[in-house]
């Protein structure tokens, strides 16, 4: 299964946003690694990441979003994480990433 | 009393399924989806399948990543598949974990890797690591059926 990621600026609010369609996993998460860095490299932004159509993300992907986020503070900007599903939703509380992300609605 | 013995002494029924996986990052959503199949056919819910697919892709990360030490290297997954659980064994025989201080990921300490045992030990009911140095790691798992 593949990762599918659409990417625009949304001028009017200043933040990118990211669509993420299928699997974040041991063999998609470098292609989505280098996709976040590539947007954060454009144009240092706070960045949405919309997961409405992420199925599966394990900590490979969230190992990913990890250095995103550590790159983005350096500006203090932030990510904010919006849609995703409850399995998923799952693995940011048991890991806390809840906390450190901002995690909104489901 | 001899029913119960007759009974005590039956085989129980078990199902063990043995792939060997090449160390390569595109196969392993094919081993999810494997996990996922034999899960459905013991019972289980879409919220434990989640949590086996999970569980299970970052034990063969785990192996890709740690284990498996040659381009062809491969490593080896094993269900059993029972009436009220499901184990799964993943083996390799790579170099072994360098740590298995398993510990609540801090917010204020943030790492990008060191998740996976954490998460698996969390959303299995039951795991076992062995790992010893340049022989590998065996990582144990068990979930059982109609417990949260």
């Amino acid at each position: 299964m593949a990762l599918k990621v659409d990417k625009s600026f949304n001028e009017v609010k200043g933040v990118w946003v990211l669509k993420l369609h299928g699997e974040i996993d041991i063999y998609t998460a470098p292609k989505f690694k280098e996709t976040l860095l590539n947007v954060i490299e454009a144009r240092e932004s706070d960045i949405i990441i919309d997961g409405e159509n992420l199925e599966y993300i394990d900590s490979t992907g969230l190992g990913v979003l990890i250095s995103g986020l550590k790159k983005l503070k350096e500006t203090n900007k932030n990510i904010t994480i919006i849609n995703l599903r409850p399995n998923i939703s799952k693995l940011f509380e048991i890991t806390g990433l809840n906390k450190v992300f901002i995690v909104k609605g489901v | 009393m001899e029913d119960l013995k007759a009974r005590g002494d039956q085989e129980v029924n078990m199902d063990h399924i043995k792939l060997s996986m090449p160390n390569k990052p595109e196969f392993v959503g094919i081993i999810r989806l494997t996990a996922s199949a034999i899960a459905s056919r013991i019972g289980f819910n879409i919220d434990d399948i989640d949590d086996i697919k999970v569980a299970i892709g970052e034990a063969c990360t785990n192996a890709i990543r740690h284990g498996c030490e040659k381009t062809n290297d491969t490593y080896d997954i094993e269900f059993f598949a029972y009436e009220d659980r499901m184990d799964i064994q993943i083996t390799d025989t790579g170099k072994g974990l360098a740590s298995l201080n398993i510990k609540q990921p801090k917010a204020e300490d943030l790492r990008e890797g060191g998740l996976g045992l954490f998460i698996i030990k969390t959303l299995m009911d039951d795991v076992e690591v062995i790992t010893s140095e340049g022989k590998g790691t065996i990582i144990r798992m068990t979930k059982k059926l109609g417990v949260d």
